[in-house]
């Protein structure tokens, strides 16, 4: 009896101690992956890059809209404008727009207003092509889990905020700042003067989608365009690195192992080498690729490349020109395009000033492309290009416009609201039927979303337009 | 949380107190019970003072000692599978017992849970074993394969015929609703929890091992398979999949023994899909040497008139090896009265067809068991392992086989220099398997240690604490260029990879054990414990681009390196108590109840209890049955079982994503899941009912069990808008149902002097429903295969549907009076719609194909012996199963299946137009202008065939001849005069023969490996083979 007891006891007793240990022994679950919090250097760096990859992302959707790319498959779902599912585009602008959220937060907590300015241009930049693209999106009730269905906001709306996040960082880049930008922006190394160049640039070119809405007032955007970019080092760009190669160049790469992608619309191809325009324009060789007998063929949108081999045969994007080098850049907005801005705003009021600034965006995308000065200045000279103030009109900005956007979603901003009236483009081949005829005006809502979200998810056609191309 | 255990305790208090203490003592008696059939000593055995509560069992050793008050003069023995016996003290201080088996008695004895022994049939739930010789006959290298057809409810699915690839093993069907959640059941050795992970590789598939296959199958005594959470209540959390209770071979004391074994084996492929030797590389019906399309080219005959050489190659046959397995096998054991050992040695090689595929393991095992005293003994064992092997891309492999010229050899694939040898821009297969390596080497320690004492008769402690603790080392290497004009290198670059692994899992166990007999009718028994798991792992992986020196692959000599790093750490307290009320032996009754607290939930929500109640009645025992029934029971069960989730998935957190250190920065992204802060562990609710009947004697035993199992308040990832700021929201959501039939049948189906025929039967029928996924969430996409132009299928959950349907796209069909709203399902039996073209339309919506998980399944063995001969084998079947045919999809696009022979014909589809008229358009198959003068492009079966997901979404059902042996054991009488105690001679063939409606490769084979859930998926996956064995056992 007394055995047992004294087991009994001896039990209890341990059992107890043990017991009291056991909270602490059990409490391992904290994240040894993951930290918890992150730094504002290492949220801005990613923004930075995952936004730089976005503008890619979104330009390898729109290029076979607006007929700078075309699928070498015949009907292909890109070229034919078929209803496509983006989901992993719309998560990756969404993910960048967390990480934005983050940082700005984090930034104002600190006092570091640059890294607050370029978290708000960043988002502006974001939510502007994500509401160009889709029109009405979440954003209000987005970012911080507040609802696992966030409501939809008007595109409109969203517009306003965008122009209110550049105004915003405008003036927090006027400010102090308790942290400084260094190295960690992969785009302007922490030049705040670029920065605000930036930002202005970027509400010159959202501003521009307006024209013709209420409110829309073109001195709003010339005032923005004298506060932007001056020259073409003003460019916001970001170049790639050994380890992380350009996408661009990536796709002219998997090509030639023929994982096929990057072949050029013959439309483009057209436009540039005198068959839509009667000048040969010297930038085609420096921008494609030639076949292998050295001449330069698109593929017709829709059509697919017919009889030609996967290989030698049409152009396509090569390894190692401007657009496609390893660790060359991906253009966010340039110095030319923001000329081409100038040129459609001030068009109606002062047309000299336009046909100049129409004239410098064509030079500055030359000179981004070091085309050779004789080359140069024989392709202004051409009569189709200068054609003098008199007969100059906005159709002009638009084709060179349309060629100085090369593979960036702005060109698809452009093409909508021109009505898609390029020389001598057409539909393509093999339209999606339910167009009846016209062309895309919209993306639709990605499927992730209908099915995570879908009684927020409004109901559209691919016909149903922008609030600024309505 | 400590006022959550007071409770716990006070009923552990009341229990011990409630023990009496031991009775006065008079005589003291001792002895030895034996068994009559081999003279070894029985452990275990029951010893009562008749007509008293007074009662011991015997060791280890058969020993016992009982003191018997004066007055009582009779003692009863009794055992589980022998006849009872009483005897007469008649003043004797030593009795030593014979015990006889029990011939008529139903009886068969299955370890449950925590290694504790008992008799099958007073058990409230089912629990079926599979023994030794049933599986090493298998002759599967990997212990789970060993299992396939040999027990209900459980389906044991190959992942492919590569050496030590993974196999996967599901208890009663798919318990989670999560992609990602493991739902196979837990593996104990010797009262150890190991790892059954399997890690796959990065990148392109190869195949690993499930870590079980680590396991010497010539090793294990025996493997228990608690089935339901009435069974597996006991080990909590971590069973709530089922679990497979594995015994190692032990030491007999006697004579010294030694076996050892050989076996050689060989391999093909079982089964090669149909394809056409007609038509050779080029498109579009012309010859092209360099072309890329293997066979879209001209008929081989016409090419070879004015081409010499030009042959269809049959590389499908010719590029596999006869691959070869050899296993040799040399256990030890013996030991004393107070000491006994095994020890075995095993080494195991396995070259595969796939070339330059091949696995080793060699193990080494030490079991011990030592008595220190009467009342406390001692056991340990250790067994190391070192596994590993180069696992070719098998799913690389295949795919450039279906792009490489049906009339270029695919043999002659190397130069002499080294560089690969092709044509056009083709990569060889074989020289990618041979280069491009990945080398795992894994070196493994499992052991435990184990004491017990047993102060007296009625209670006894036993601790246990053991570790399964490997590292797993992987090198990966893709050379680069090697600088010789006009080479083709695998990689522009070429890279190393070095991945570690390191893992451990510790386990302590504490249990005490009560008996009492309070009567001659009532007995009870209790255990209480306590149990402790932690599990540690941590993952290293270096990534090395762009060798300097050609050929020399160390990370060091790489231009660009990167790294990371994956750590996890789970820990687990768990007590648990257990009685058991056995009435007469006729009526038991079993209550557990346990407590588990887990790491990996909130601690306000990481305590939870479950409890379950087993009764089984014997009505045989009660009731006169007619003669032909000579046993009877029922059981009932309900229990319940918590589940905790994976380490580290609450809250929101930071990731770096693996492309920095960029410039010298660091970017941080927000991570894509979102943990629930209250977080509760799962739930499922399980009900079994069964019965377990005798007839003849128990000459035939029938086991038929119904459950049915749900599963609330599922962890899973939920999919969530990624404007909410993430992509997942990990909380408790959704409900899945399973439930089952399972029916077992074991027959001696005829009995002559020398001959004996057993048959083993068992059929599993499972049903699951998805009750619930959380409000406003439509599906969760369990994972999708790639399908040229649209034909990708998708495995998706969707409320109210059963897990595993096959989503993809199909011909339109024609629906008279149109198509109704909310179409889930292909209804193949609806007539096609024929376009305006003449060919059928293609319908984008994602509908229904099919169904992964078998509705049936089953197997049968039929063993013979006769006279020094045996012979036996092994059917199993599945049916009601269908999956995505990814072969065929690539196949048909690059016009290699024989059906695509009609290529060159004309053809009027059958189908109906869009205004139900007859389809009465002649149309062309093939590439080109046709006969009628028609441009048909790239013709039908690339234009249209390939890019309908419905083609490839065919029938997976299968019966295979799983086994088959032949076996001679020689006369002990003509080895009496060597050194040789035994010697077996035995052939066996596996896989030998396979009836499937699946064209193509055996359908077994799937492309997630056991670890993945998208078991819908034939993938390009490493083809099945068939084997033949020759084996040699010898015992000295």
């Amino acid at each position: 009896m007394k055995n047992l007891s004294k087991i009994k006891l001896i039990l209890i007793a341990s059992m107890m101690v043990f017991l009291a240990s056991c909270d602490e022994w059990l409490d391992v679950n904290e994240n040894p992956n993951n930290p918890t919090d992150a730094p504002i250097q290492g949220l801005l760096t990613n923004v930075i890059l995952e936004s730089t990859m976005n503008v890619y992302r979104a330009g390898s959707i729109s290029s076979n809209y607006v007929q700078h790319l075309a699928s070498p498959n015949p009907s292909s779902s890109s070229d034919i404008m078929d209803p496509l599912d983006f989901s992993g585009t719309w998560g990756s602008f969404y993910s960048v727009m967390s990480d934005n959220t983050d940082l700005i937060r984090k930034a104002e907590d600190l006092g570091a207003s640059h890294y607050v300015g370029v978290g708000q241009t960043m988002m502006a930049l974001n939510l502007g092509m994500v509401v160009d693209m889709w029109g009405n999106v979440p954003f209000s009730e987005g970012f911080t889990f507040e609802t696992v269905t966030p409501v939809f906001d008007s595109d409109q709306q969203l517009y306003a905020e965008v122009i209110s996040l550049l105004d915003q960082a405008i003036t927090n880049f006027n400010s102090t700042s308790t942290v400084t930008l260094r190295g960690d922006d992969f785009i302007y190394q922490g030049n705040i003067p670029q920065w605000i160049k930036f930002a202005n640039s970027l509400k010159a070119r959202f501003l521009i989608h307006t024209k013709g809405k209420a409110g829309y007032n073109a001195a709003d955007v010339l005032s923005a365009v004298s506060a932007g970019f001056a020259a073409n080092a003003d460019d916001a760009k970001m170049n790639f690195f050994e380890q992380r190669r350009n996408p661009w160049e990536i796709i002219a790469l998997n090509n030639q192992n023929l994982l096929l992608g990057g072949w050029i619309s013959s439309q483009f191809i057209e436009a540039l080498d005198g068959t839509s325009y009667p000048v040969s324009d010297p930038r085609l060789p420096l921008m494609v690729g030639a076949t292998d007998a050295g001449e330069y063929i698109g593929v017709p949108n829709g059509a697919g490349r017919g009889d030609a081999p996967e290989r030698g045969a049409r152009s396509v994007l090569i390894p190692g020109q401007y657009y496609t080098s390893r660790i060359g850049p991906v253009l966010i907005m340039t110095y030319s395009e923001l000329k081409f801005v100038e040129a459609e705003a001030v068009f109606e009021t002062d047309k000299p000033r336009a046909y100049a600034a129409y004239l410098e965006g064509i030079r500055a995308h030359m000179n981004m492309l070091s085309v050779d000065n004789a080359s140069l200045e024989q392709y202004i000279a051409h009569p189709s290009v200068s054609m003098g103030v008199a007969v100059f009109t906005v159709n002009d900005i638009f084709k060179e416009k349309w060629i100085a956007t090369f593979l960036n979603p702005e060109t698809w901003n452009d093409a909508r609201r021109f009505n898609y009236a390029y020389q001598d483009m057409t539909l393509p081949e093999n339209l999606n039927p339910n167009l009846n005829g016209q062309f895309i005006r919209r993306l639709a809502y990605p499927d992730s979303e209908v099915s995570r979200n879908g009684q927020n998810v409004p109901s559209v056609t691919l016909l149903d337009r922008i609030w600024w191309n309505q | 949380m400590k006022r959550k255990f007071t409770g716990l305790i006070l009923f552990l208090w009341v229990i011990s107190f409630g023990i009496p203490d031991v009775f006065a003592q008079d005589a003291t008696i001792r002895g030895k019970v034996t068994s009559r059939d081999d003279g070894q000593p029985l452990p275990g055995v029951s010893v009562l003072v008749q007509n008293t509560t007074i009662g011991t069992v015997t060791d280890i050793d058969g020993n016992y000692s009982i003191s018997v008050p004066t007055g009582n003069s009779v003692l009863n023995y009794s055992f589980i599978g022998f006849e009872s016996q009483s005897v007469q003290i008649n003043n004797r201080s030593t009795i030593d017992v014979v015990m006889v088996t029990d011939t008529k008695q139903l009886s068969e004895v299955v370890v449950t849970a925590f290694g504790i022994e008992q008799d099958k049939k007073t058990l409230g739930y089912a629990v079926q074993r599979v023994d030794s010789d049933d599986i090493i006959r298998t002759k599967q290298p990997n212990l789970v394969n060993s299992l396939q057809g040999q027990a209900a409810g459980v389906q044991v699915t190959n992942a492919g015929g590569a050496p030590g690839q993974s196999a996967r093993i599901v208890i009663r069907g798919i318990n989670s609703l999560s992609p990602g959640a493991d739902n196979q059941p837990l593996f104990i050795v010797d009262g150890i929890q190991i790892d059954n992970s399997t890690v796959e590789s990065p990148g392109t598939p190869r195949g690993l091992s499930n870590r079980v296959a680590d396991l010497n199958p010539d090793d294990v005594e025996s493997m228990s398979i608690l089935k339901g959470a009435a069974a597996t209540a006991l080990y909590g959390v971590r069973a709530a999949n089922g679990a497979v209770i594995i015994t190692t071979k032990r030491g007999k004391a006697g004579q010294t023994e030694v076996n050892f074994s050989s076996s050689v084996g060989f391999e093909t492929p079982n089964r090669i899909p149909r394809l056409q030797e007609n038509f050779g590389q080029g498109f579009s019906g012309v010859f092209d040497p360099t072309s890329f399309w293997p066979s879209w080219g001209a008929p081989i005959s016409e090419v070879a008139q004015t081409v010499p050489g030009h042959k269809y190659q049959n590389n499908w046959e010719r590029v596999f090896n006869t691959g070869v397995q050899v296993s040799n096998n040399l256990n030890i054991s013996g030991g004393s009265e107070n000491a006994t050992f095994f020890g075995s040695f095993g080494r195991f090689d396995h070259d595969g067809i796939m070339p330059f595929s091949g696995w080793s393991r060699t193990s080494a095992k030490l079991n011990g068991q030592i008595k220190v005293s009467e009342k406390f003994n001692f056991s340990s064992s250790l067994n190391y392992i070192n596994s590993g092997g180069n696992r070719v891309p098998h799913d690389r492999f295949m795919e450039r086989m279906v792009y490489w010229a049906e009339t270029q050899d695919v043999r002659d694939y190397i130069n002499p220099d080294g560089t690969m040898k092709t044509y056009g821009s083709n990569t060889n297969p074989i020289y990618d398997a041979r280069f491009s390596t990945f080398e795992d080497n894994v070196d493994r320690l499992i052991g435990n240690v184990t004491l017990n004492y047993k102060p007296a008769d009625w209670i006894d402690f036993t601790y246990r604490v053991g570790a399964d603790v490997f590292s797993d080392s992987r090198t990966e290497i893709t050379p680069g260029p090697k600088g010789i004009d006009g080479e083709r290198p695998l990689s522009a670059t070429g890279f190393i990879r070095e991945i570690r692994i390191n893992s451990r899992d510790l386990t302590s166990t504490f249990i005490v054990s009560m008996q009492k007999r309070w009567s001659d009718k009532w007995h009870t028994s209790l255990r209480f414990g306590n149990d402790i798991f932690e599990r540690k792992f941590d993952r290293l992986s270096s990534l090395g681009q762009d060798f300097v020196i050609p050929e020399f692959f160390n990370l060091s000599n790489t231009r660009q390196v990167f790294s990371d790093q994956g750590k996890s750490i789970s820990r687990l307290v768990g007590f648990y108590g257990d009685v058991t009320v056995d009435y007469q032996g006729t009526v038991f009754l079993n209550i557990t109840g346990r407590n588990d607290i887990s790491s990996t939930l909130p601690q306000q929500n990481n305590s939870f209890f479950y409890p379950s109640f087993n009764l089984s009645y014997l009505f045989s025992e009660t009731f006169d049955l007619p003669s032909w029934m000579s046993f009877g029971k029922i059981r009932a069960s309900y229990a319940e079982v918590g589940k905790d989730t994976n380490p580290h998935l609450l809250g929101a957190t930071y990731v770096t994503p693996s492309i920095y250190p960029l410039d010298g920065q660091v970017g941080f992204t927000r991570f894509g899941g979102f943990g629930d802060p209250n977080l509760r562990p799962e739930r499922t609710s399980s009900i079994e009912l069964g019965t377990q009947l005798g007839f003849l004697n128990n000459r035939i035993e029938v086991d038929i069990a119904y459950y049915k199992n749900n599963t609330k308040d599922q962890i899973i990832p939920v999919p969530v808008s990624p404007a909410t700021g993430f992509t997942s929201y990990i909380t408790n959501a959704g409900e899945i149902q399973n439930e089952g039939v399972e029916f077992m049948i074991k027959a001696l189906a005829m009995q002559r002097s020398d001959f004996r025929w057993n048959i083993n039967f068992n059929l599993s029928y499972n049903d699951n429903q998805v009750k619930s996924i959380r409000e406003g969430i439509d599906e969760i996409i369990i994972g999708s295969q790639f399908g040229y132009v649209g034909s990708t299928v998708t495995m998706k959950l969707i409320e109210g549907r059963p897990y595993g349907d096959i989503y993809g796209s199909s011909y339109t069909r024609f629906y008279s009076g149109g198509r109704p709203e909310g179409v889930e399902t292909l209804d193949r039996n609806l007539p096609l719609v024929i376009g305006a073209n003449g060919f059928p339309v293609r319908d984008g919506t994602q509908l229904i194909l099919g169904n992964a998980i078998p509705k049936w399944f089953g197997g049968i063995r039929n063993d013979f012996n006769y006279k020094n001969w045996d012979f036996s084998f092994l059917v199993d079947w599945r049916w009601g199963v269908d999956q995505y045919n990814q072969f065929d999809n690539f196949l048909s696009a690059f016009g290699l299946n024989e059906y695509t022979n009609d290529r060159n014909d004309t053809k009027v589809f059958e189908g109906v137009l869009s205004d139900g008229s007859q389809n009465t358009q002649e149309v062309w198959l093939g590439q080109g202008v046709g006969p009628d003068g028609r441009n048909y492009g790239a013709g039908f079966y690339r234009n249209t065939y390939r890019s309908v997901s419905e083609n490839f979404v065919q029938d997976a059902s299968f019966v295979k001849l799983r086994n088959i042996t032949l076996g001679y054991n020689f006369n002990p009488r003509l080895l009496e005069k060597t050194f040789i105690r035994s010697l077996r001679a035995s052939v066996a063939a596996n896989n030998i023969i396979l009836y499937t409606p699946w064209d193509g490769f055996d359908p077994e084979s799937f492309s997630a490996g056991a670890g993945g859930n998208a078991v819908g998926f034939s993938g390009l996956g490493f083809p099945a083979v068939q084997s033949f064995f020759f084996t040699l056992n010898l015992g000295f």
